[in-house]
């Protein structure tokens, strides 16, 4: 009887392998789709799903812009509870809008609750998340921003900065930070509080603008403008003329 | 001990089920296709089509999109229902499904029945699809499933 079960799970195993055959691209859509010759674009409506050998996206809707035929893509604009996931470039992420411009190697995610996720790197925002694969920019604007990787976790209402181009490991070489309210940095050993809040990796220098607050080793210091130096992990603060340079040396045993 | 007495009874009974049902596949799919001929004969004879094997072109400033078929019928006077592999065939694509409603006036056509697309390295299959914009503008409706390579 195994024999019999044998040939009957080969025989719905080749049926369902005729669905796609490696290195092709599947699209399903419910409501179908409009192709736009001239215009060079095409509309994919309703539950949309596309399914490749180390991608797959879900959306409500897809348009999809092309060069000279249906298959050569240029952009992708997802719209409608997007979620992607590509394990090729060990990427995934959500929201409600994406868009994928592929020469340039572009993501946009836009939308509450928007999330981009690679290996290193994790990035949330209630706005837009922006990434540019080839020159390792990325901008994350809106409420609820904020960045978190190994060694730091970023928040505020607009960051900005650019990754390494190291490919065993992102490392953020620059990084400008800005919130009305407050901008939030933690690295290894610091806290840190400012209106904004700059990072250069050529000078390992963070620097502090406005309402500034550096909290390190049970010590909180606040000021108007302060520095950190990553190399030798010093720091300095200074404040305007009215005010005065706050120390608190806290206990905490 | 006698050779036969060795071999194993329950595979025997397994190949022989197996070629049973093998046998069985091949006698009810030659059936089908058999009483697939008849009506398709009777049909031939009872044929009251307006045009047979019509064809159509639809003009675009950028292409030209041919439309044949194997029957056409006139629905009124700009509009034919073409009947029977009717294919739309331009430099850039072909369109092959059973009935379209073709207008000649207004250069559209639209079908209700399974779509077949084919373009370089894709593919579209759907229930159904309407052109306007003369050809411009494809719609493919319901359920689309698409292969691109």
């Amino acid at each position: 009887m195994n024999i019999f079960f044998l040939i009957l799970i080969t025989c719905f195993l080749s049926i369902s392998a005729k669905a796609r055959e490696i290195g092709e691209t599947e699209i399903t859509t419910e409501d179908g789709i409009e192709v736009y010759q001239d215009e060079k674009y095409y509309l994919l409506k309703k539950n949309v799903v596309i399914n490749s050998d180390n991608f797959i996206l879900n959306a409500e809707n897809v348009k999809i812009n092309f060069k000279n035929n249906l298959h050569d893509i240029t952009e992708l604009n997802a719209k409608g509870n997007v979620k992607f996931n590509s394990s090729e470039f060990k990427i995934k992420g959500i929201g409600d809008n994406l868009r994928f411009e592929v020469e340039n190697e572009k993501i946009t995610i836009k939308g509450i609750d928007s999330k981009l996720q690679t290996e290193d790197i994790e990035m949330y925002s209630d706005g837009l998340i922006k990434v540019n694969n080839l020159n390792g920019e990325f901008s994350l604007k809106g409420k609820n921003s904020k960045l978190i990787n190994e060694n730091i976790f970023i928040r505020g209402e607009s960051i900005d900065g650019t990754f390494s181009n190291n490919k065993d490991k992102k490392e953020i070489t620059f990084l400008n930070v800005i919130d009305e309210k407050i901008s939030y940095v933690k690295n290894n050993d610091s806290e840190m509080y400012a209106n904004k809040i700059n990072f250069n990796n050529e000078t390992s220098l963070i620097e502090l603008i406005d309402n500034v607050t550096i909290i390190r080793n049970g010590e909180k210091v606040t000021g108007d403008y302060g520095t950190l130096d990553t190399k030798n992990n010093s720091y300095k603060i200074k404040s305007n003329n009215q005010t005065k340079v706050k120390v608190i040396i806290q206990n905490n045993e | 001990m006698n050779f036969f007495l060795h071999i194993n009874r329950k595979l025997i009974f397994i190949l022989g089920l197996v070629i049973l049902i093998f046998f069985l596949f091949v006698i009810f799919t030659k059936q089908i296709s058999l009483l697939n001929i008849k009506p398709e004969i009777n049909k031939i004879r009872i044929s009251n089509a307006d045009i047979e094997k019509p064809k159509f072109a639809i003009n675009n400033e950028s292409k030209k999109i041919f439309i044949t078929a194997n029957e056409g019928n006139f629905l009124d006077k700009n509009k034919i229902l073409l009947n029977k592999n009717v294919r739309f065939k331009s430099n850039d694509f072909s369109i092959e499904t059973e009935k379209v409603i073709f207008n000649r006036s207004e250069q559209t056509a639209q079908s209700k029945t399974k779509t077949y697309f084919k373009a370089e390295n894709t593919t579209i299959s759907s229930d159904g699809f309407d052109i306007f914009e003369k050809g411009n503008k494809i719609v493919f409706y319901g359920n689309s499933f698409v292969i691109l390579k």
